[in-house]
């Protein structure tokens, strides 16, 4: 079973006008991600360290950190703490890839395995993607990806 | 909206949802892809339905079920909006940090629209001192 069988996927993509290495400890370092994200945090950046975001109003985030390869990528499991939750922990997880772009850097999130009906979803990301590879082969350049969430 | 994030959080009944999202099916045709009884089976399928998460109608002397996916269109626009706003504040945060640090350089001019220096010199021994309190503490 692939992982878009199991689950929604969400994709999400920013340019910042600064280089990677400026951008990386922004989901690393909790003195950088407090500046937007979470009131709280314990960040122990390694495979299998703890990823916990207390967002405030009861609503807090715990995940393990899976891959931290500064500073183009790093990924973590994610889920609301708390019984009944939609997206318990572990059961999620995000992937963030820092790709350098001139002097700035394009941030490009994937969040996966989110519980869903899921088929028309599906649908909806392989007809946005298909339709890049449409243009892509007509030799023309589709331009940057902005991802299924953008439209 | 809750009464959607509650009935999903249960592990059956997001199985019920991938079951019939592509495809309609009885209510027996369900049960025989769990080892749970038809009563508990049906318990599901009534929460789904009255978190509008499920269509049912009536073919003979069975109901038929297909998911109704709008009715997590509200789940998923939630992580977008989460994630969306959170990049863009990341983004402030980080450029912002830039400017700070090339102006200190001096390889850029770093415009800002409230008193910059103050407002530079205040986030970074703030973000200093906290890191020393409490970054890793929860």
């Amino acid at each position: 079973m692939t992982v878009a069988d199991d689950g929604d996927v969400i994709e999400q993509e920013i340019r910042v006008a600064a280089p990677p290495e400026a951008v990386f400890p922004y989901f690393t370092d909790p003195d950088k991600m407090r500046h937007w994200s979470g009131v709280d945090h314990e960040l122990e950046a390694r495979p299998g360290g703890v990823y916990h975001v207390d967002m405030g109003g009861g609503h807090v985030i715990r995940g393990a950190f899976v891959e931290v390869a500064p500073p183009h990528r790093v990924s973590f499991t994610w889920g609301w703490e708390g019984e009944d939750q939609v997206v318990p922990p572990g059961s999620s997880t995000v992937e963030v890839t820092l790709v350098p772009d001139g002097e700035g850097t394009i941030v490009r999130l994937v969040h996966r395995g989110l519980p869903a009906a899921a088929a028309p979803m599906h649908r909806a990301g392989w007809t946005h993607y298909l339709a890049r590879l449409a243009v892509a082969g007509t030799g023309e350049d589709p331009g940057p990806d902005p991802g299924i969430g953008a439209g | 909206m809750d009464a959607a994030l509650r009935a999903i959080a249960e592990p059956h009944r997001r199985q019920i949802l991938r079951l019939v999202a592509d495809e309609e099916l009885s209510a027996g045709d369900i049960a025989a892809h769990f080892a749970l009884s038809r009563p508990a089976v049906s318990q599901h399928l009534r929460v789904l339905v009255e978190a509008g998460l499920l269509d049912q109608r009536r073919e003979a002397t069975r109901i038929i079920y297909r998911a109704r996916p709008e009715g997590l269109d509200e789940v998923r626009s939630y992580l977008d909006t989460f994630w969306s706003t959170g990049l863009r504040r990341l983004r402030l945060a980080a450029e912002s940090e830039q400017r700070a640090g090339d102006g200190a350089g001096g390889s850029r001019p770093a415009p800002r629209a409230t008193t910059p220096s103050t407002a530079r010199v205040g986030r970074e021994t703030g973000a200093t001192r906290k890191g020393d309190d409490r970054g890793r503490r929860r």
